[in-house]
């Protein structure tokens, strides 16, 4: 049997100590949830039950876990993430969303989810205002003498189209600058990821995580919430920040 | 003025940086439709065809803003009859003006000052195509997986497809960009097939050491450096390829100073990443080619790329002129409406493995594999249609010649069907759909589902 001090055994070992497993609640396909919802009437989980009732977003899927680590640790500091729960959020239980979208695919490899399509939307939301924030900015005057200037259409509608070029929204939009708004907020103690090093978050990559998570809450707001809430959100919290009214 | 076949091939062949490389029936073509019109036109100190060889920072400023257009001005859209029917063929509304319509139609290959082409026309609206489209696919499929989300976005607005909108609208491209052609055709300046042999040498164009720039962001964009589909939402463009806009930007791209960080698989001298494995790998074989020409201009595009630049300019502009309603439904009469069949976008490698970790998930029973029928055992072509049950459920369904081929087509129908789950028509709702004031919504939240199954 393998020592309880170690942290993984040997598959040998593994195979010798498997015994049954405790039947686990077993879903049929037509119960599964379809929609997730607000439903606070027909549910009955919550998380003062047995292990079997824990939300998702809490626990590993039960039958996806090897039952004994079979591999060394990494040589570094265990790595741990927030699985505190305020009471405020409690009401937001059976709100998948909520921790999904601080969920990145490399946290606990994907089996508890992860907000790669909320991050997708989010960022087709970010990139639409950030384009119409940059039609309202200021535009330079333009250097071209007025003979140039007649031979270009003018029309109120196309103000500001100067300002809008790939340069001036990778500038804006790029990974570092999103990254330090989103430590302003705090996200990086609340995200959900493993980085490849522990000890060096800058190397493994934590600046692409927060703006992935940053561009997630906003697609999440956009399904929970509706267009004009998230959008709302872009340029009051994140593109306010970055310098654009 | 003068001559202006001599003075060009002479200028085209000391020509240190850029060399404008037009297709040679091409550029003879040109120089006697120049020679023919040139007579109408204003002074020129150079000729037209290779002004937009050197970069405009190259050039002082004076010269730069007095250089004649080289596409139709803006007034003589007015006076063209391809650009009126064009306008009243796609029922465009009447707030968008003809001139605005005249200008999503010039590439910024043809003109790269800001104010004369539909570049920022096309960002803006390929933002919003976008995200109209991935927000329907999303509310529509909320458990497609990342790679097929994405190339079912490139399906619907990407390259390939606008391009092809472009011909089905009738809108035709130019030969040459000039300010004597007609407002109604786009214009665009093509670059060199890249199967065209280059001038004095043996190797096609394609095959010839290019100049790319590093514009992404990624730390290293060589094929052989892995990267996830998780990194390309931040990294890449909307269809998750690596972001080839800050490359070819005419507008606001300056040509690379000496020691600009340019990937070029000939030079020593460039800068590069202080971690990339240049200093170990064997220099390329071309390393002893000439390095003082460059065969293609990167001020050129394809007649795909400009097709599209074109119909997300239109996008952009019907939202600047006529607001949220009418670029909604340009995507909802030009884009939704056509048919994409998703499940053949579907390419699993183990669907068993896969289907098994899905159950596991879900905390289904796990699947099993279950003959249904059969025939022909025994013979040359059998049949067996199997069935993927959990518990008493049956998940999917597949026939094939063996017993094994129909379990794993039976596993990846299975699978087909959960990331193919749509929501019932009335339950749907876009975020869009409540953007604004005045539209009397109320929204209903969507289904956010968890992500798919990696292995």
């Amino acid at each position: 049997m393998a020592p309880t001090t170690s942290p993984f055994v040997c598959l040998r070992c593994l195979r010798s100590s498997q015994t049954s497993n405790p039947s686990k609640t077993i879903r049929t396909v037509a119960s599964a949830p379809t929609t997730i919802r607000r439903r606070s009437a027909s549910t009955t989980t919550s998380p003062s039950e047995s292990s079997e009732q824990l939300p998702r977003w809490m626990q590993t899927p039960p039958r996806m876990k090897m039952p004994e680590r079979t591999r060394p640790e990494p040589k570094q500091p265990v790595w741990r993430v927030n699985a505190q729960q305020e009471p405020v959020d409690e009401m937001y239980d059976r709100f998948m969303g909520r921790w999904l979208a601080l969920t990145h695919k490399s946290f606990d490899h994907g089996r508890r989810g992860f907000n790669d399509r909320l991050a997708f939307l989010g960022k087709r939301i970010v990139d639409v205002q950030t384009s119409l924030a940059l039609l309202n900015m200021p535009s330079a005057p333009s250097m071209q003498p007025a003979a140039a200037q007649n031979d270009v259409f003018q029309h109120a509608a196309l103000e500001g189209l100067g300002n809008v070029t790939n340069f001036s929204k990778n500038a804006i939009l790029e990974k570092t600058r999103l990254a330090k708004v989103a430590t302003a907020y705090g996200i990086n103690r609340v995200m959900r990821w493993k980085p490849r090093k522990s000890d060096n978050l800058k190397s493994s990559g934590e600046d692409v995580v927060l703006a992935h998570t940053m561009y997630s809450i906003i697609g999440a707001l956009a399904l929970h919430r509706g267009g004009e809430v998230a959008a709302k959100t872009v340029r009051e919290r994140i593109l306010k920040p970055l310098g654009l009214r | 003025m003068g001559k202006p076949a001599t003075a060009a091939t002479r200028q085209l062949q000391g020509r240190d940086d850029h060399v404008q490389h037009q297709w040679r029936g091409q550029k003879r073509c040109i120089a006697s439709r120049r020679e023919a019109s040139s007579a109408a036109a204003q002074e020129v100190d150079e000729p037209v065809v290779e002004e937009d060889a050197v970069g405009p920072a190259y050039q002082p400023f004076e010269d730069q803003t007095r250089r004649p257009l080289n596409a139709p001005s803006h007034r003589q859209a007015l006076k063209s009859a391809k650009l009126a029917a064009l306008h009243a063929r796609l029922q465009l509304p009447a707030k968008l003006p003809l001139q605005t319509l005249a200008r999503c139609l010039i590439d910024p290959s043809v003109d790269p000052r800001p104010g004369y082409n539909n570049e920022p026309l096309s960002i803006l609206g390929q933002e919003l195509l976008g995200y109209y489209t991935a927000e329907w696919l999303m509310t529509r499929y909320p458990r497609l997986p990342m790679p097929i989300l994405f190339a079912a976005q490139y399906a619907f607005v990407g390259n390939q497809t606008l391009a092809a909108m472009r011909t089905e609208w009738g809108v035709e491209t130019v030969a040459a960009p000039g300010p004597e052609v007609d407002p109604g055709l786009l214009q665009l300046k093509r670059q060199t097939p890249g199967n065209a042999l280059a001038d004095g040498e043996q190797m096609r164009i394609k095959h010839m050491p290019q100049a790319k720039r590093i514009g992404s962001g990624r730390r290293n964009e060589e094929y052989n450096y892995r990267r996830g589909m998780s990194s390309r939402i931040v990294y890449d463009d909307q269809f998750g390829d690596l972001q080839t806009s800050l490359a070819t930007s005419t507008s606001d791209s300056t040509p690379p100073y000496p020691s600009a960080p340019i990937s070029r698989p000939d030079d020593s001298t460039s800068f590069r990443l202080p971690d990339a494995s240049s200093e170990q790998s064997p220099p390329p074989s071309d390393w002893y080619l000439p390095r003082s020409t460059q065969y293609q201009d990167p001020t050129a595009t394809t007649v795909e790329a400009a097709s599209a630049t074109f119909v997300r300019a239109l996008a952009g502009a019907l939202y600047l002129h006529a607001g949220t309603p009418a670029s909604k439904h340009f995507h909802e009469q030009h884009v939704v409406s056509r048919h994409l069949p998703l499940h053949t976008l579907f390419n699993f490698a183990h669907p068993t493995r896969d289907l098994s970790r899905l159950c596991a998930r879900e905390g289904f029973e796990p699947p099993v594999a279950r003959l249904i029928s059969e025939t022909g055992r025994l013979s040359r072509t059998p049949v067996f249609v199997v069935g993927v049950f959990s518990g008493e459920d049956k998940l999917g369904e597949g026939a094939g010649a063996s017993l094994n081929e129909g379990r794993v087509r039976a596993a990846a129908a299975a699978l087909r069907g959960w990331y193919l789950y749509s929501p019932p028509d009335g339950k749907a709702m876009r975020p869009s759909e409540v953007e604004g004031t005045g539209h009397g919504k109320k929204w209903k939240p969507q289904m956010i589902d968890i992500g798919e199954i990696i292995t």
